[in-house]
């Protein structure tokens, strides 16, 4: 049987950043991720953060792959203004948070899952094969045994092999927490649901929309009406020359309020704010004559696909400076003149010839969700099993508080953290559970996003309400008010949250997340102090099958997941939460029909649940 | 002295390609050459494909030799992508033209005997045939010419470097009717012609992990190709001219079919949107079809 020092499972940042860390220490590692190509898994909102926390060390990832991170790893746009809205109907205020987003951080940039994964393994893998290790994809992790004082690790597609000790970064669903025993399956109450589209939009079209510069981006968050009376809510962030958009949504309000995650993502869209930041021209093919002849009816369809396609290529170049350079440099126009004149004529042809029409609306890319664990609740106390450690997703680490969303830089935390833990123990030759995983707990336990997921940070808190002094309280019409008004108060802010945090924020969180936080608190605040916004054209939103058919899959032919009992309430729940409508009734029983999944995880608390085998399964574009 | 390290050779081809939009016709229906993409022959692909595999397994040496036109130089760059190839032989000359298969193999013996510094190969892999009117005759004939044993069909195969002994699994085809598989062990050197079947398999951390390195050097190598590639002539290959070319070619070509061009009977149609009415209206066409077939 073959041997390593160490295994990973899951190459989504976390992993891939353990991987990267114990090359950096000079250790021997394999990193098994199951997507055909690393990147293919994951998604994100995401904002990618760096931060300096005032007390502890917060592991970066410019730490981990170096300073060279900033200038050459596909990032998107550096976000600096940070604004959250409050919506009722054509109602939005707004509030802007952009200080409370830079509290304790040295950068934040606006990611796309997919394509960082893959910068990034291409930084671990090359580090790692110094060492006789690297990143293995298509290959799926089945179980781990533990045999004679040997860890076998045994994938669907390879075969076993021997190490000294795992690093299971296998994300939310981890199988490798449920294999071994180390956790619970996380319920509803623990899980948000997030779920996303990529809208397409050129480059110099969202800087001059979203008042930014070259490099810069816009987060917005949305709250209240949008929110479909559920916590959590909306978000929109400025990638080069694509929009994320969706909702993160805490998943037992889901269940309380059952709802399809594409329509909270389409309420969202027609938000007038929203519906004036996604708009772009988009060409409409007019219906072909039906009477024309079949051949010339198909001659047609292909003309118009490719001046179409030529001019949204086109177009796409022109609005970005670099790709106009490149059109340029590559000597196929000689100006930007040119180019534009190009795009006329292009257009006029599909106008004149083919009675294209150029209306307003919007372009969507890719849809996706999956499951997010509410690192307040859901954080495994001891993030090791035996010689495994958990990390990011799968350990249920996350910071989701208010309009905080941090899953990646604190799984990237907890790989550097696991990553020197094993490297200790190899340098020793000693992987006793005190030793190995104890060592490691306690680590965890000192990082200050640990903290971060137990108690309130009086600091950011002020921060936080600074932004937001403005807002004559006495409108809102709850308890809220009163409690805003105290927490404006220096004195009053540090003895409450001291308090607070004495008291638990376990008990703290039902006040804190509610209903009225997320929802009637924004309405009340829109509807009196919000200004009345207008769109006047209607987005065309794709059904649920035509956002699923421009998903790209490799169906295995058995399913990957088995429903527990199709008669149950939860499993009748998911014919509307599933966000690929996997699940349907006939004769009052579930049926799953596992060709859509993205394997989001929503359905997981009542099936038996797996990743597909290796190389099967969705792969996203984007991320 | 002779290294132990294994020394790997595959012949290649390029060829017209034959997928959709890149084939094109003469007016009288004839390949119109000109026109044609070429590429890597498909079955060279899968030759170039095993040589990887014992490259990954063994870490071999592994060399690819095609003859042709100074284009296919293309082919060789793109099997050097496919089996991260140490060496790239180009054999051009004008009167290689004309070349029978018997030519051909006069022309690919010498210069496999030129490849590995002048060692001795221990495989040799070729694709199964050419899709271009080639009888899958080079192959054996080449072999025959090395004087090295033959293997046609070959779906497998491992070798143990030690003891200098290939194991080849390959397809014998019954009387046309069925394959039986069989499984033959025989000293190095050997030729072997590849099944368009075989697809190579790695099953343990360590071949996935040489594969991915292996395909990583492939492309750095592929993309600064030339330094690779030798190109000889007649001359410098030191063939006799007799042998190859025209003169060395014994087949005498009686007649040509014409590759008549296909027609398209598909009369696609196309139902657009997603709504139930529109779904049952496929599912109707589609019954229908059936329907009729069925009759
Ligand atoms: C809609 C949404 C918005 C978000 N917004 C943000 C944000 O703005 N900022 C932020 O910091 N975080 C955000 N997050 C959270 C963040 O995306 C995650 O915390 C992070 O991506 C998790 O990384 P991970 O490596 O732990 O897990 P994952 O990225 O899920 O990676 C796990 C990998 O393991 C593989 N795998 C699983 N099981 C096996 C197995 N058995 N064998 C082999 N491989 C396996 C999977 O294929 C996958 O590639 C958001 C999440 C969502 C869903
Ligand atoms: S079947 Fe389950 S895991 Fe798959 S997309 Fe639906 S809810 Fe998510």
């Amino acid at each position: 049987m073959e041997k390593f020092d160490v295994a990973i499972v899951g190459g989504g940042s976390a992993g891939l950043a353990a991987l990267k860390q114990l090359s950096n220490l000079g250790k021997q590692a394999v990193l098994l991720e199951s997507g055909k190509a690393i990147g293919s898994k994951s998604i994100s909102g995401g904002i990618l953060y760096s931060k300096k926390p005032k007390h502890g060390r917060a592991y970066n990832v410019e730490d981990v792959y170096g300073q060279e991170f900033v200038t050459e790893a596909p990032l998107e746009r550096s976000i600096t203004k940070y604004i959250l809205h409050a919506t009722s109907n054509e109602k939005v205020f707004s509030i802007d948070l952009s200080s409370a987003h830079s509290y304790q951080t040295n950068f934040a940039y606006s990611v796309l899952m997919n394509k960082l994964n893959t910068w990034f393994a291409k930084q671990a893998g090359e580090s790692a094969e110094k060492y006789g290790g690297g990143i293995i994809p298509g290959v799926h992790v089945q179980s781990i045994e533990w045999n004679n004082g040997a860890t076998i690790v045994e994938t669907n597609e390879l075969e076993r092999f021997q190490v000294k000790a795992i690093i299971a970064a296998d994300g939310v669903n981890s199988e490798i927490a449920e294999l071994t025993g180390a956790r619970q399956k996380f319920v509803p109450e623990e899980l948000y649901q997030g779920a996303k589209v990529i809208i397409k939009l050129p480059e110099q079209i969202m800087e001059q929309r979203f008042n930014i510069s070259e490099n810069d981006g816009a987060a917005h968050l949305f709250s209240g009406d949008i929110a479909q009376r559920h916590i959590g809510g909306g978000f929109l962030y400025t990638n080069r020359d694509t929009i994320s958009l969706g909702g993160v949504y805490h998943y037992d309000s889901l269940l309380e309020k059952v709802v399809e995650p594409y329509e909270l993502i389409n309420k969202l869209i027609l938000n007038p704010m929203v519906r004036e930041f996604v708009k772009d021209e988009v060409p409409q093919k007019e219906e072909i004559d039906k009477t024309l002849p079949k051949e010339e009816q198909l001659r047609i369809r292909f003309a118009v696909s490719k001046l179409i396609r030529t001019w949204q290529d086109l177009r796409q170049s022109y609005y970005s400076t670099s790709g106009t350079e490149d059109l340029i440099k590559s000597g196929k126009y000689k100006t930007r003149e040119e180019i534009v004149a190009r795009l006329d004529m292009i257009r006029k042809d599909l106008s004149s010839k083919y009675r294209t029409r150029f209306i307003t609306d919007y372009v969507e890319l890719e849809y996706s969700a999956k499951l997010v664990p509410d690192g307040k609740r859901c954080r495994m106390k001891k993030p090791n099993h035996k010689n495994v450690l958990f990390v990011g997703d799968a350990a249920g680490r996350g910071i989701f508080v208010g309009p905080r969303i941090e899953g990646i830089n604190v799984g990237i935390d907890d790989a550097v953290r696991a990553a020197n833990a094993i490297s200790r123990s190899l340098d020793r030759n000693n992987f006793d559970y005190e030793y190995l995983g104890g060592f490691y707990a306690h680590s965890v336990d000192e990082s200050p996003y640990t903290r971060d997921m137990k108690q309130i940070d009086k600091d950011y808190l002020k921060i936080f309400l600074n932004a937001t002094k403005d807002i004559p309280k006495d409108i809102i019409g709850s308890r809220y008010s009163m409690i805003f008004k105290l927490m404006s108060s220096e004195t009053f802010r540090g003895l409450a949250v001291g308090f607070a945090n004495i008291l638990g924020y376990d008990r703290l969180l039902p006040i804190l997340e509610s209903e009225e936080t997320y929802s009637k608190v924004p309405i009340e605040l829109a509807e009196k102090l919000g200004k009345r916004l207008t769109s006047d054209y209607r987005p065309s939103i794709p059904s649920i099958a035509e956002r699923v058919s421009k998903l790209k899959y490799d169906d295995d032919t058995v399913s990957h997941i088995k429903v527990n009992k199709p008669t149950s309430e939860f499993m009748k729940k998911m014919v509307l939460l599933c966000p690929t409508k996997c699940y349907s009734i006939e004769d009052n029983q579930v049926v799953l029909q596992h060709e859509g999944c993205i394997e989001c995880g929503t359905c997981a608390p009542e099936t038996q649940w797996r990743h597909p085998r290796g190389e099967k399964g969705i792969s996203y574009q984007y991320g | 002295m002779e290294s132990s390290r294994l020394k790997i050779s595959v012949i290649i081809k390029l060829e017209p390609d034959f997928s959709e939009g890149n084939v094109s016709y003469n007016s009288d229906g004839t390949l119109n050459r000109a026109e044609t993409k070429s590429i890597l022959g498909p079955h060279s692909a899968v030759a170039s494909m095993a040589a990887l595999h014992a490259k990954v397994m063994h870490g071999a040496d592994v060399s690819v030799g095609t003859m042709g036109p100074p284009i296919a130089e293309q082919a060789l760059q793109q099997s050097q992508l496919l089996c991260d190839a140490d060496e790239l032989h180009l054999y051009s000359d004008r009167i290689f033209a004309g070349a029978d298969t018997l030519a051909t193999a006069e022309v690919l013996r010498t210069g496999i005997d030129k490849m590995h510094d002048g060692e001795k190969s221990d495989i040799v892999f070729s694709g199964h045939r050419a899709s271009d009117g080639e009888t899958g005759q080079t192959g054996p004939q080449t072999a025959w010419k090395l004087g090295y044993p033959f293997f046609g069909n070959v779906i497998d195969f491992s070798v143990d470097v030690e003891n200098r002994l290939a194991r080849v699994t390959r397809l014998v085809p019954i009387q046309g009717l069925y394959d039986v598989i069989e499984e033959i062990e025989a000293p190095l050197p050997i030729f072997i012609t590849i099944h368009p079947s075989y697809k190579p398999t790695f099953t343990t951390v360590s071949q996935r992990l040489s594969f991915f390195k292996c395909q990583k050097e492939a492309r750095d190598r592929a993309a600064l190709y030339k330094n690779y590639l030798k190109t000889f002539t007649a001359q410098t290959l030191g063939v006799d001219p007799k042998l190859v070319g025209l003169p060395g070619s014994p087949t005498i070509v009686y007649r040509v079919e014409k590759i008549p061009r296909a027609k398209t009977s598909r009369m696609a149609e196309i139902i657009e949107g997603s709504n139930q009415d529109q779904i049952r209206a496929v599912a109707k066409k589609i019954t229908d079809m059936i329907k009729v077939k069925e009759i």
